[in-house]
């Protein structure tokens, strides 16, 4: 028995037909209407911000960051589109068309012109950006024509290689592995620039190599997207059902405002491609302890991203010293935050801390030791880099760092603690007429206020004078009092749970 | 437990029910679908207050104090897994923190008799239902309790795992330890050593 391919065209314009005869008259006008209203609202009150990120008034980085930020966005656009898919269908379509007779190029057609338009739009903003932080002015139009089709298409061509390695099996870890290595090249090349006076850019671009870098660039779009077509029917099933599945949970986590969803799922998938070997829990060590650190020690390349990170505040250095404080203080609770998983999932449902029969005390006590570790060491190498950048007043900064371990740590716990966003809080009445939940805003301020602990340090760093002992002292008892006080405050022997109430 | 009443907005589940689970004996619930269960084992467990009656757990009130949760166990609730732990470490983790050596609580040995020795090294969320329903009842025996309520402990189980399960509960009350289980299985709770009893009884028995 031979089976006819349906018509996919005429299945989706019913699909529509029924979706549209359940929503009420004018919904999708009113919905454009909000969108468009949102979107120049927001533009009206950054437009000033969103000129100083993509168009300066005045070109004000090297060549050198220029590189740094092309190689960012070339290894972050190719991590982003492989997170995303970049090819995906909607839930409901994975379901039922997926399995249908249905002409699969057909039906994954739409999902490809929504990515190649996503990816030539940021192309274009980042070549956007790049040209105008780097590149002299006045600019011929020729040549600021040239960069900006040529970044579109160059955003083109990271889609469409990202493309082929969704399609792939062997490859794709690898392309990802060397996507993160031209990531963290660039962001080694913004440190650099910011530790060495690299040459601005002079007027001598040439215009001919720009136009003939785009032509190349338009006739390698043209041929990979012609191969892409061809093969956009072979895609394996299971990486679009992946891809549905994440675009699912980005739809939910946009719409209960819960980015912990993305994280969750992240998460979940990297252990599912992990193979293990059960290990002994080193038994002089507390259980939860060991098992913090059996966690860390299974993800290095976290490690070592985080390890990566201490330099990143070097980039802060020309900034408002107080900006570069508070980098430091962020930076020890996210390099805390990577071994906070357990308490997140504690937080959550208390089920597992009930089997271990653990009061919540005793948790927090345990849990928040590998995080210290992590914030101590993370602000000690912080501080030590900008120390010995000499981008810090005199001082043994690196002494600083020590004893900002119970600060990160604490903030990171906190934070891992909040739980999901609680939608059913008390909204309050804008200026504007728009009512807010509170509940995403305290998400967001639970865990960061904890670095309040971190304030001596943060007004040394701001106030621009030299460190002396004593401050590392202050600091050291703040930070020791403070978890403390910490944990005896929002813990206690007669509680399981672990969420914060709010 | 004594005059339990809980509705669900204006349907009601269980209406003046009554029982008792004598200390180191097992009870088993039986009754058709929506009955009300889980409804009656949560309520056991704490996990949902009743609109009335009492619940007493060792002739004291039941909590959700950790002290309550070292004397009690459940499987009412849908198991969580710790993220990049693997289905030995889950076991060994459940034994450190109640302060047992794992080897002498005999972890291998449990999870070999659960079928789950070829699977020590699995995370397990890639575990099938069945063999993470086993998990689930290894951790469950391996720590020490003096109170374990399991909702159809039985579920997703093949017979040979069903016989070793109820052997499992059957050693556990033998030792001294009491049971309340929910189960569609007369066999299986027989085989576990629990009396059983159906919730229409339960309701009357409150009644009279």
């Amino acid at each position: 028995m031979t089976l006819q391919a349906t018509d996919l065209s005429a299945l989706r314009k019913w699909i529509r037909q029924r979706q549209s005869a359940h929503r009420e008259r004018g919904a999708t006008a009113t919905n454009v209407y909000f969108a468009v209203l949102f979107v120049a609202i927001v533009g009206g009150m950054l437009h000033k911000q969103l000129a100083v990120i993509f168009w300066p008034s005045h070109p004000n980085a090297s060549e050198l960051a220029g590189l740094a930020l092309l190689a960012t966005g070339v290894g972050g656009l190719f991590l982003a589109l492989r997170r995303l898919g970049p090819l995906g269908l909607s839930r409901p379509a994975a379901s039922f068309l997926l399995t249908a007779p249905v002409s699969r190029r057909r039906l994954l057609a739409p999902s490809l012109r929504l990515a190649t338009l996503a990816a030539a739009l940021a192309g274009a903003l980042f070549g956007l950006a790049i040209t105008g932080h780097v590149a002299y002015r006045p600019m011929p139009g020729g040549l600021a024509a040239a960069l900006l089709i040529g970044s579109a298409l160059a955003g083109i061509v990271i889609m469409l290689l990202a493309l082929a390695t969704q399609a792939a099996r062997v490859w794709a870890p690898w392309a990802d592995r060397l996507a993160g290595l031209v990531l963290a090249a660039g962001l080694a090349g913004f440190v650099l620039d910011s530790a060495v006076h690299a040459r601005r850019a002079g007027t001598d671009w040439p215009i001919a190599t720009a136009g003939i870098a785009a032509g190349i660039l338009a006739v390698l779009v043209v041929a990979l997207m012609t191969v892409s077509v061809i093969r956009l029917g072979r895609t394996p099933n299971e990486r679009i059902l992946e891809s549905a599945q994440t675009a699912g949970t980005l739809l939910d986590s946009a719409f209960g405002v819960e980015p912990s969803f993305v994280a969750d799922m992240i998460e979940r998938r990297y252990w599912a491609t992990r193979r293990l070997r059960s290990a002994r829990l080193w038994p002089r060590v507390p259980p939860l302890v060991a098992q913090d650190l059996l966690l860390a020690l299974r993800r290095p390349r976290r490690l070592l991203w985080t390890a990566g990170s201490t330099a990143l505040p070097a980039l802060l250095a020309h900034f408002p010293s107080w900006v570069l404080g508070a980098a430091v203080l962020l930076g020890g609770m996210y390099a805390a935050g990577a071994s906070t998983a357990n308490v997140r999932t504690d937080a959550a449902n208390p089920v597992l801390l009930r089997l271990l029969g653990l009061d919540s005390r005793q948790a927090v006590s345990e849990r928040i030791w590998v995080p210290g570790v992590l914030a101590t060491i993370w602000s000690t190498a912080a501080l030590g880099i900008l120390q010995a950048l000499g981008d810090l007043p005199s001082g043994q900064w690196w002494a600083l760092g020590l004893v900002l371990g119970p600060v990160g740590a604490t903030a990171a716990i906190r934070k891992a603690r909040v739980g999901f966003v609680r939608n059913d809080t008390l909204a309050f009445d804008t200026q504007m007429g728009v009512s807010i939940s509170p509940g995403p805003l305290f998400k967001v301020i639970f865990g960061p206020d904890a670095l309040l602990l971190g304030l001596p340090t943060l007004l040394q760093i701001a106030q621009g004078h030299p460190l002396t002992w004593t401050l590392v002292v202050v600091q050291a008892v703040v930070g020791g009092f403070g978890a403390r006080a910490y944990i005896a405050g929002t813990t206690g022997h007669d509680r399981v749970e672990l969420n914060n109430n709010y | 437990m004594d005059g339990l009443y809980v509705g669900y907005g204006s349907t009601p589940v269980l209406v003046d029910v009554s029982l008792r689970v004598p200390a180191g004996a097992g009870v088993c619930v039986t009754g058709e679908n929506g009955i009300g269960k889980s409804t009656l084992l949560r309520c056991v467990s704490s996990l949902q207050r009743p609109d009335q009656g009492t619940i007493k757990i060792f002739g004291k009130p039941a909590g959700s104090t950790p002290e309550f949760w070292r004397q009690v166990v459940t499987t009412v609730e849908p198991p969580t897994w710790y993220a990049g732990l693997t289905a030995r470490e889950h076991a060994e983790l459940v034994c450190r923190a109640h302060g047992i050596d794992p080897e002498e609580a005999g972890v291998d040995e449990a999870l070999e008799r659960l079928g789950l020795g070829g699977h020590t090294d699995a995370i397990p969320p890639s575990l099938s239902s069945g063999q993470k329903q086993r998990l689930t009842l290894a951790l469950t025996l391996l720590r020490p309790s003096s109170l374990l309520i399991l909702d159809e402990p039985e579920q997703r189980l093949d017979p040979e795992g069903r016989a070793t399960v109820a052997e499992m509960l059957a050693e556990y009350v033998t030792s001294g330890g009491s049971l309340l289980i929910a189960s569609h299985d007369d066999a299986f709770a027989a085989a576990s050593g629990a009396e059983i009893t159906n919730m229409e009884t339960l309701a009357a028995a409150g009644e009279s």
